[in-house]
């Protein structure tokens, strides 16, 4: 019955300092994400995206307002925080941060052993993932044998075994060579296929408008616009005080439209594909 | 350390049973040290050889360049032991240098041998296992022994961040480099203390990013993972039983007899 609930994330007004920090990480954000989207996050460096993602399960507790996962309020009691853990699951921006064992069949059968799951059950996942992402042919090397990637891959085979309802993935293509950018988007679109609710964060505003369903931007701890991705890449004036550029697909679009080369009432295109159909 | 770390990778010997290997290793080791006898040492040494370089395929020249590092050592501690500066000559040997003599007995240059080699079959021992085992595999076995889950858990951590923490000093130590910050003893001297300084500060923030990471995980204070692990081979573990056996005999038998 839960799972008939539209929104998978709401948050109402949410706040967040560091210690020590004069500035708020978090300024009074609110947000809903429905059930099984594809959302990107945008915004500058700083401008509180990786704060948000530790707030959404929990690593930080909000200073003030609410955030609730499946229609009810975290609850940061040891039971509430496993409880949203299990259906929040973050793939941090440096794998190097989040691999902790030289193993890479250890890795990932960590998550699934804290979720209390018996051994043999435990093994059969962590193979079937293993095998799902394509982590095979390098699954005897140890982590720091590993290319960016490869890490990136194991990162998110380590939050997959755990089945979330939810997964962020914070800027999963950085540093990333274009043949390994390309794989993690594949796995993406697969992740979206099984209905896992996925938030990203990225800075590449041509892949979040071909891709998303919704676009976030986020300026100075608040979100400054939410829509689709047609609706916030032609607000000029938001993308400005993210620092953000128009999407190239859509630039050209608008061009060609002043020049009179295609009729003013075409649908934006969000592909290149799309934009050559059009011509 | 990374040199190890990288051949036991490659060692064929590396999907064999990380217990039996283990086993293997410390039973023979204590053999050696235990007995103290020169025939027990060159047959462990010999046969330590064979498995590291002949089975595992670890290159000969790498296996002694690594044998050497002891060797220096070795060397000092024992020439002390063979060699004296008396006024009496020793039976063994005795060179004049005016009224003394550099000399040595048999009874020393017996024991120095004896430590020398014992010492040579034990390195031997250890360098078989981590030639030919991956530590995590090791520490796998450590898990199944029940050893404290505090220290298992602290070797896993610290073997890992071994390889992150060197990536991060070489990037800095060449970005210094790239600066002059070598350029004499001085800046060397600075560059190499901005480093250590710079290193601890990656250190913690690293530790603390991990942390949040094994959080989100639902970490609860105790790490808990699968280890894969090869199947034991009955007839490795006899070949291993027979051997052991063999030293004992050549060790309170003096068997094969001979002198």
């Amino acid at each position: 019955m839960i799972r008939d609930k539209e929104w998978v994330i709401e948050v109402y007004d949410v706040s967040y300092t560091y210690d020590g920090n004069e500035e708020k990480a978090l300024d009074g954000l609110n947000l809903k994400i429905r059930r099984g989207a594809k959302v990107a996050f945008m915004g500058g460096n700083g401008s509180g995206k990786s704060t948000f993602f530790l707030c959404l399960n929990g690593i930080r507790k909000p200073d003030a307002g609410e955030i609730c996962i499946d229609g009810n309020p975290i609850n940061y009691t040891r039971k509430g925080l496993l409880d949203v853990r299990k259906k929040v699951g973050i793939v941090f921006q440096e794998p190097d941060d989040q691999l902790f064992s030289a193993s890479v069949y250890e890795e990932i059968s960590f998550g699934i052993l804290n979720l209390g799951i018996d051994e043999k059950t435990a093994q059969k996942e962590v193979e079937d993932v293993i095998e799902e992402l394509e982590i095979t042919p390098f699954q005897d090397r140890p982590a720091h044998a590993l290319s960016g990637g490869q890490k990136k891959q194991v990162a998110i085979a380590d939050i997959l075994v755990m089945h979330p309802e939810v997964m962020i993935l914070d800027e999963p293509a950085a540093a990333l060579d274009p043949r390994h950018t390309r794989k993690v988007q594949e796995i993406v679109e697969r992740l979206t296929e099984k209905g896992i609710t996925v938030l990203m964060a990225t800075h590449d505003i041509d892949y979040a408008y071909a891709w998303a369903d919704e676009i976030v931007l986020m300026h100075e701890g608040k979100v400054i616009r939410q829509g689709t991705p047609l609706e916030v890449c032609s607000d000029r004036s938001a993308l400005e005080t993210a620092n953000l550029e128009m999407p190239a697909v859509l630039k050209l679009h608008e061009r060609l439209k002043e020049k009179g080369m295609i009729p003013e009432e075409t649908v934006p295109p969000r592909t290149v594909d799309e934009l050559v159909e059009i011509l | 350390m990374l040199l190890i770390d990288k051949l036991s990778y490659q060692s064929k010997l590396r999907y064999v049973n990380a217990s039996e290997k283990l086993m293997y290793a410390v039973l023979t080791l204590v053999l050696c040290i235990l007995s103290r006898s020169v025939r027990v040492a060159v047959l462990v040494f010999a046969v330590n050889g064979i498995l590291t370089v002949g089975k595992g395929g670890i290159p000969l020249f790498r296996y002694i360049k690594l044998l050497m590092i002891p060797f220096a050592f070795l060397i000092v501690g024992t020439a002390a032991i063979m060699v004296n500066i008396s006024e009496t000559p020793l039976d063994a040997f005795a060179i004049t240098i005016g009224k003394w003599y550099i000399t040595g007995s048999r009874a020393g240059v017996y024991q120095g041998l004896r430590l020398c080699s014992t010492a040579f079959a034990a390195v031997s021992c250890l360098y078989f296992l981590s030639l030919n085992t991956v530590m995590t595999d090791i520490l796998g076995t450590c898990r199944k022994l029940h050893l404290p889950p505090l220290l298992i858990e602290l070797m896993l951590l610290i073997y890992r961040f071994i390889f992150v923490l060197s990536k991060t000093a070489h990037a800095i130590t060449v970005s210094q480099q790239s600066r002059l910050g070598n350029r004499n003893f001085r800046t060397q001297i600075r560059a190499f203390g901005a480093l250590g300084s710079a290193l601890f500060v990656l250190a913690l923030k690293r530790s603390n990013a991990l942390y949040d990471a094994m959080e989100s995980r639902c970490y609860d204070g105790s790490i808990r993972v699968l280890s894969r692990e090869q199947p034991a081979s009955k007839k490795e573990i006899a070949g291993i039983i027979m051997f052991e056996v063999i030293l004992i005999l050549i060790w309170f038998c003096n068997w094969p007899v001979c002198g």
